[in-house]
């Protein structure tokens, strides 16, 4: 069996006494397109900033590629393949939106620290961010300051950072939070494209968004993975449509 | 698959954008620094005496130190409290080179300000080791308790230092340069000239690299910068040793022009006096230090010579930048881009002359009423008599105090009946015809 990109042994956090991911195993497979969901509070984005270094985990692990990731700054743990976005929109909102994506772009081909030449000529940094853009459709939102664009627009320019740096696990946090239907519809299309051949770890609230999108789903409750499977398996999962579907159906009354 | 955003976009020639940038970008990048090196070399001519030239000298340090100084505070979202220590020691560095007679005599002067910025940026590495862990205030308490401290080294570390009398030299013990001894200030000038034009195209430059792009990324969002690959301490730290730098070369050349470094030249004060510079020029501009150095030296030297309160009206200035302008003198300036483009900056004159000439009249009035102030609290029994505005009159009569009041009050009056005419010839004038801009 190969390595996974991705995998999550035993992973633990305690905020204090409190114990908010208890025991997670996971393990993604290359090129999978893996969603976690879950209600709200069962700790979704801690799971996430524990995997992307944000957070130290209290026990356990997380293996990139077979790496072991503790004590990873989240520089680090970039610069091995990992790349995520945030739940919040996360940009550069006074910097063009080129300049957005060119920034994410110089590390990964290898301009590193580099302060002897300049970006403006260096033309594998200018086409790399064009194809970016074009394939996040904002190439004529190109030198405008990132902070005006609109909500939907920003999304899509956060997921054009993420990916930019080539990285090959894509970590995607809530992307369509907050989205009408249309929105959401596109940036799901947008997700599906950029990330053909790489491995996809999203988290999401709403489990339609990520229906047709995953390859397999796995559904967190408070702190527990209780179920793993491909799509159709979880919907039928009589302890998902307690815990997560029944809490879901609760919420809308 | 609809796509909603693309739908309602204007769509401009989406495969050609980057070549449009290239081709119009080469003569407005290069333009503005032939100007600038030709003013340089004119300006002695057109300021032919001493004094002049003087001011011109400390003006172009402060432009070098200013700009070093906004690497931090501008492109790196670092506020330093302490950054006169690193061209202090840049100085005393020079100072003590000067003094190495043997190794002066074979050294040209050109090159002593290199000295300078290697003592400048080999103290920004060691302080930056630690200081540039994070931004924000720890950053801001750091540079000031490191400022506070090399101040505080200067009487006990006496050798380096020299006590509270300083170190002086004699720059002209330097290898002639092509003969030049540097006698004259107008030499010194065009050495001074030299590494201005050096440093401020070497800063640019820097602002255009990988590391000076991702210093701007860093300070507007240093959490995703990390998530980008880029260690943000890195990016920081890299920013300060290069200000350092620069700022070493200031000192360097202040060393040359005065021939003397004290203490006065790495101690808080002067810290303060650089940060009110480079923001009373404009942090978000690369000119912005320049302006803000060029304005605040006229007002320092020419202005002193006129009142002995010119740091209020220099505080005034800072608090008004603050307060109302925080993009200081270059965002003031770069504000009336979008008219100018939409061809409406003719629309601005007249409100212009109508609200800025009471207001000038006004502040005017305010600083009669503050010399007035000044001169009866001080001047010595019996001396009644002074001069504001050409106008000689008795302080203590009450009849000055009266049109100064008047005048005052009517000009402020004049300027906020003016003021919404204005409002709307700027709200007019960026208003593009077909509609919204």
């Amino acid at each position: 069996m190969t390595t996974a990109a991705l995998e999550l042994i035993d992973l633990r956090k305690s905020f204090g006494k409190t114990e908010i991911i208890r025991g997670v195993n996971l393990a993604v497979g290359e090129s999978e397109r893996h969603a976690i969901i879950g209600p709200n509070g069962a700790g979704k984005s801690t799971l996430f900033n524990l995997i992307t270094g944000r957070f130290p985990q209290t026990s356990g692990e997380v293996r990139l590629h077979g790496n072991n990731l503790a004590g990873k700054a989240p520089f680090e743990i970039n610069r091995m393949g990992l790349s995520r976005s945030f739940q919040i929109t996360n940009i550069f909102p006074k910097m063009t939106v080129f300049e957005n994506v060119r920034c994410s772009l110089l590390w990964s081909l290898g301009y590193k620290y580099n302060f002897w030449s300049m970006v403006g000529r260096s033309r594998d940094l200018t086409e790399g961010a064009e194809q970016i853009l074009d394939q996040i459709n904002l190439l004529n939102r190109r030198d405008l300051p990132a902070g005006t664009l609109s909500y939907a627009e920003q999304r899509a320019l956060e997921i054009g950072i993420t990916i930019a740096g080539g990285a090959d696990v894509i970590m995607l946090d809530e992307p369509t939070a907050g989205m009408s239907h249309s929105e959401t519809d596109y940036i799901v299309e947008l997700i599906r494209t950029v990330t053909v051949g790489k491995t996809l770890i999203m988290v999401e609230h709403d489990m339609g968004v990520v229906f047709g999108l995953a390859d397999r789903i796995s559904v967190l409750v408070y702190g527990e993975l209780i179920a793993t499977g491909r799509p159709e398996d979880v919907r039928a999962d009589p302890k998902v449509q307690e815990a997560y579907l029944g809490a879901a159906l609760e919420a809308e009354h | 698959m609809t796509n909603p955003m693309r739908d309602n976009q204007i769509t401009t020639d989406p495969s050609k954008p980057a070549q449009r940038m290239r081709a119009g970008s080469m003569s407005t990048k290069v333009l503005p620094w032939v100007i600038a090196g030709a003013a340089l070399l004119v300006l002695p001519f057109v300021f032919t005496n001493n004094s002049a030239i003087t001011i011109m000298n400390q003006m172009a340090i402060t432009i070098i130190f200013a700009l070093a100084y906004n690497m931090l505070l501008g492109q790196g979202g670092m506020l330093s409290f302490g950054h006169a220590v690193y061209a202090g020691v840049g100085g005393f560095a020079c100072m003590h080179v000067m003094s190495n007679t043997e190794f002066f005599a074979m050294l040209p002067l050109p090159a002593l300000p290199i000295f300078g910025g290697l003592f400048g940026m080999g103290l920004a590495m060691i302080i930056g080791s630690f200081s540039t862990r994070s931004a924000g205030t720890v950053f801001a308490m750091i540079s000031l308790g490191v400022g506070e401290l090399i101040a505080a080294c200067s009487v006990i570390i006496v050798a380096f230092f020299g006590g509270e009398e300083g170190v002086s030299g004699n720059r002209t013990y330097a290898m002639p340069f092509f003969g030049n001894e540097f006698l004259q200030q107008i030499d010194v000038y065009y050495l001074i000239a030299f590494w201005l034009m050096v440093s401020a195209l070497l800063m640019y430059l820097f602002s255009r690299t990988p590391i000076g792009r991702m210093a701007n990324a860093v300070r507007d969002n240093p959490e995703r910068a990390e998530f980008l690959g880029y260690s943000s301490r890195w990016v920081r730290y890299y920013s300060f040793i290069f200000s350092g730098f620069f700022a070493g070369i200031a000192g360097g050349l202040f060393a040359i022009n005065y021939e003397i470094v004290t203490e006065e030249n790495l101690n808080t004060a002067s810290s303060g006096v650089i940060l009110l510079v480079t923001f009373l020029g404009g942090v978000g501009f690369f000119f912005g230090p320049i302006i803000g150095a060029i304005a605040f030296t006229l007002l320092q030297t020419v202005l002193s010579l006129q009142t002995e309160l010119w740091a209020f009206y220099a505080g005034a200035l800072f608090l008004a930048t603050v307060m109302f302008f925080p993009g200081g003198l270059a965002g003031l300036l770069m504000m009336h881009v979008p008219a100018i483009k939409l061809g409406n900056a003719s629309k601005l004159v007249v409100p212009y002359i109508t609200t800025l000439i009471p207001a000038f009249i006004g502040i005017m009035g305010v600083s009669a009423l503050v010399e007035m102030t000044f001169h009866v609290r001080h001047s010595s029994v019996g001396d009644e008599e002074m001069t504001v505005f050409w106008t000689t009159f008795n302080s203590h009569d009450l009849l000055p105090w009266a049109v100064a009041i008047g005048v005052t009050v009517v000009a402020f009056g004049i300027m906020r009946k003016m003021l919404p005419s204005l409002r709307a010839a700027w709200a007019d004038a960026n208003t593009s015809k077909g509609g919204a801009a």
